[in-house]
């Protein structure tokens, strides 16, 4: 990994702060507009790296796991395999638009789901430390705008006053908002209640009929963001991968609750593809999850939580396909606490990795604004070249 | 607002457009508390208020029977037999068997036409400390647990309302406890022995009764401490679908609520966070017993109560105050409450209005019809959408599939554009379908709005259905600051 040299970092530091004075948006690249788009699908509930992407040349795998591990996986390469639910996202693979980051996390070891949820979005230091989250942060330093697809306003996007959410609502007796009575209520409130009221405002003009189903979402997301002055990120979450009990079927390795899920990232995946069309070429979509499972199966032909997992990402904007890991093994004396996949890699890199291609932003003041981490390595040419 | 109002919206749901208001404000917190909680509703939108019917309220073994039932017909269906392959048949299935829709209306109209509101927004804060996520199965069951675990508990001890809930069906069933084997159990051991049977430990209750429901990470319990509280639940639970005579078998008796299967339980007895605890059934009320009067434990709790009711950064004082009466009255629920109301109405700062409370809150104010009687809850109906409908749209429901820490009290987690657009659009629609029996102005006069509430609704115009989605979406009304 790559390490900073003292001179230049002080430079940066400069930098960001004689922006900070002026009061403008520091950005890391002359052109108004990003160089791509950056579409986050956080999986919520701590997603199964092993049975996503199993290391099937791992000799410790099937025994530890082959009740939870699919048989029918796409072989990557000899090492690894590939959930046959992410059809899509192998097609992808295999054109050179898709790779994927293994044994990797946030560094939070302590399981649990609220804590790491809230650090994964946070990007902080620790978590509950931070009130924004990363891309918020990160597009706020750009200034441009992101857009989640869902009814709240998640944690990670927070941070850019410009950030918006769209969910479609289907109310019984209730006709299109009016426009002017909105900015009108928007007057009688505090800053933040107004500005959101403002937007709703605004919004009303708009009317687009999306069905609410995350694949939907998605190229409904994919077409904003291809628009000259729509989004240049967004974000959708798709849950229940909290797989501690019938994570696959009885007798069935490749369906079950996991399978289900990873088919519905594989068609959000598919989603954006549709609804970027030439806007694909220039963005890239990353996975996010609290954490990975345990190595070992419970009593309950489910997994509990652990600590690595894996982040798969997509987008024209990868200019090959590999799978990127400094593989710690599967055996008792490799597991974290002997009974997590260990991370070799932070993911934090990962997200920097993504911001530095899609928003034009430096490393250097990624790492130290957006993450708070000065010397977080920098894994970009590793993804990118 | 007003005093009266003012305490209402703050711990209550606000008093009906056409109830009288009490004099002694104190007295009739007071009363609250201690009052009889009985479902009051109606069976048709504009029938008298009366109490809600004992059919519409099975027990537990009698949910368990129609859950059975229900999924026999399902097979039935499935397989093409007796005719229950057919679009009546399965529509007749879900109304006669599964009662999701059912509590969820009845929560509802409780909450709209009860008596007991300060009640019922204590019974909110513990279903939702509670939590109960809706993955199918334990939608038969978490009306249920809302009312006999939660509401009928209030006047008992923490104690006793954790020991109830961690034994509760409901949540046995949603974090996997009904599946869960000690790891050295005579389960565990069989299993072992035969092909493709697979039974062991599943922490998931365990890890949550430590981190939400009790001492919170912040105590800084270990893995092994989680992995020694999954072992002192093993056992407890059954599938709600098991049939009767396997249960007795099993479980040695029939009551759900108490079911304990040995051949699953660890043998020998566990550490947890120092505290021992002996094998055998009754080990797990040891534990909750252990855990109920733990400093992290009323620590944890005081705070969110106060979270919750009093501030969004409650200081030192105010937690100190609930955490003390706490352990003087060794954890009585009566008592906590009252300190909890006391801070609340003596502490100036207005409350953000979860969206749940905020319609309920609305709908009484007005006057509104915008739910059915519970005679009509499975019928279609042009003007009013069902209730589970209503909820989902808001983004806030009791019987949703969601993660286990519930909905948040930072009031952050609820400011969106989305979230402010449903507000404005069911104040709408509860205005054109829901025909209020007051106005804006009615209701401001009540209330005692403000002058800012009562300038912004003016500058809206004449227009009496732009007034009333105005004064509903005012900083006044949504909990929020002023301008």
């Amino acid at each position: 990994m790559s390490k900073l040299t003292v001179g230049r970092r002080n430079i940066l530091k400069a930098g960001a702060a004689s922006l900070f004075l002026a009061g403008m948006p520091v950005t890391g690249f002359a052109k108004a507009k990003p160089p791509g788009s950056i579409s986050v699908i956080i999986l919520e509930g701590g997603m199964d790296g092993l049975a996503a992407m199993p290391p099937i040349g791992d000799p410790d795998l099937m025994r530890m796991r082959q009740s939870v591990t699919p048989d029918n996986y796409l072989a990557l390469n000899d090492f690894f395999g590939l959930h046959p639910s992410l059809k899509f996202y192998a097609q992808l693979m295999a054109s050179g638009h898709a790779s994927a980051v293994h044994a990797t996390a946030f560094p939070y070891t302590k399981r649990s789901h609220f804590e790491a949820q809230n650090l994964i979005e946070g990007g902080g230091l620790s978590p509950f430390s931070e009130k924004t989250g990363w891309l918020g942060r990160a597009l706020d330093l750009s200034g441009v705008a992101g857009r989640s697809l869902s009814l709240d306003m998640p944690l990670i996007l927070r941070g850019y006053h410009e950030n918006d959410n769209f969910y479609p609502a289907s109310i019984r007796g209730s006709k299109k908002p009016n426009a002017n009575l909105l900015n009108m209520i928007a007057m009688g409130h505090h800053m933040d209640a107004a500005q959101l009221f403002t937007k709703v405002a605004r919004k009303s003009e708009d009317n687009v009929q999306v069905p609410r189903d995350p694949a939907s979402l998605a190229k409904y997301a994919g077409r904003a963001m291809a628009q000259v002055d729509g989004p240049v990120a967004s974000v959708i979450r798709v849950g229940e991968f909290d797989s501690h009990s019938s994570q696959t079927e009885d007798g069935n390795t490749n369906e079950g609750r996991l399978a289900r899920q990873l088919s519905v990232v594989d068609d959000v995946i598919a989603g954006y593809r549709r609804g970027l069309g030439e806007a694909w070429d220039d963005a890239i979509i990353l996975t996010l999850t609290e954490f990975g499972r345990t190595v070992a199966v419970n009593g309950t032909k489910g997994t509990d939580h652990g600590y690595a997992s894996v982040g798969l990402l997509a987008g024209g904007s990868l200019s090959n396909s590999g799978v990127i890991t400094d593989w710690p093994g599967l055996s008792k004396k490799d597991q974290f606490e002997k009974r997590d996949l260990m991370a070799t890699i932070d993911y934090r890199s990962v997200c920097a990795a993504c911001i530095e291609k899609s928003l034009g932003l430096d490393h250097d003041l990624i790492a130290q604004q957006v993450f708070q981490q000065p010397d977080l390595p920098r894994m970009f040419d590793h993804l990118f070249t | 607002m007003n005093k009266h109002f003012s305490i209402a919206q703050k711990t209550g749901l606000m008093f009906r457009h056409d109830q009288d208001l009490p004099e002694d404000m104190n007295a009739w917190i007071q009363s609250q508390l201690q009052a009889a909680s009985p479902a009051l509703g109606v069976a048709t939108s504009y029938a008298k208020v009366a109490q809600w019917p004992d059919e519409l309220q099975p027990d537990l073994s009698r949910r368990a029977s129609m859950w059975r039932r229900y999924r026999d017909l399902k097979k039935q269906q499935r397989e093409g037999k007796n005719g229950q392959e057919t679009q009546a048949a399965r529509q007749a299935n879900r109304h006669e068997n599964l009662m999701r829709d059912m509590d969820e209306h009845k929560f509802v109209q409780r909450n709209v036409y009860g008596a007991d509101q300060v009640k019922l927004r204590f019974t909110a804060f513990w279903a939702n400390h509670f939590t109960i996520g809706n993955t199918f199965d334990t939608g038969q069951m978490i009306g249920h647990a809302i009312d006999e675990g939660i509401l009928a508990k209030l006047n008992g001890s923490f104690a006793d309302l954790l020991y109830g809930m961690t034994t509760h069906p409901g949540m046995l069933t949603y974090l996997d406890n009904v599946w869960s084997a000690g790891e050295r159990s005579e389960q565990a051991k069989g299993c072992a022995r035969k092909p493709n049977c697979q039974a062991g430990l599943n922490d998931n209750l365990g890890r949550e009764l430590l981190e939400l429901h009790t001492v919170s990470v912040a105590a800084g319990y270990t893995e092994d401490d989680i992995h020694a509280a999954a072992n002192v639940l093993a056992g407890w639970g059954i599938d709600f679908g098991e049939e009767l005579p396997q249960m007795r078998k099993t479980a040695g008796g029939t009551n759900h609520w108490n079911a304990y299967k040995k051949r699953w339980a660890e043998p020998g007895s566990k550490k947890v966070m120092g505290q021992s605890i002996y094998a055998g059934r009754n080990g797990l009320q040891q534990l909750t017993d252990f855990l109920a009067s733990h400093d992290a434990t009323i620590h944890h709790i005081s705070t969110k109560l106060c979270q919750h009711f009093v501030s969004d950064n409650p200081s030192t004082y105010e937690v100190d105050a609930v955490k003390l009466v706490w352990r003087e009255s060794k954890g009585d629920l009566q008592t906590i409450h009252t300190k909890v109301l006391e801070l609340a109405i003596n502490s100036p700062e207005v409350k953000f209005i979860w969206p749940m409370t905020w319609l309920f809150q609305v709908v009484r104010l007005s006057g509104a019809t915008y739910f059915k009687g519970w005679e009509k809850v499975h019928d279609y109906d042009d003007r009013l959408m069902s209730t589970k409908k209503v909820f989902e749209e808001l983004g806030q429901s009791f019987w949703s599939l969601r993660q286990p820490n519930g909905y948040s009290d930072d009031k952050d987690e609820w400011m969106s554009a989305e979230m402010f657009e449903r507000r404005f659009r069911f104040a709408d629609a509860i205005y054109r379908n829901g025909k209020p029996r007051q106005s804006a102005n009615e209701i401001m006069d009540r209330i005692g709005a403000s002058q800012q509430t009562r300038a912004l609704v003016a500058s809206v115009g004449p227009s009496g259905r732009d007034r009333f989605i105005t004064l509903m979406c005012s900083p006044e009304l949504m909990g929020l600051e002023y301008v």
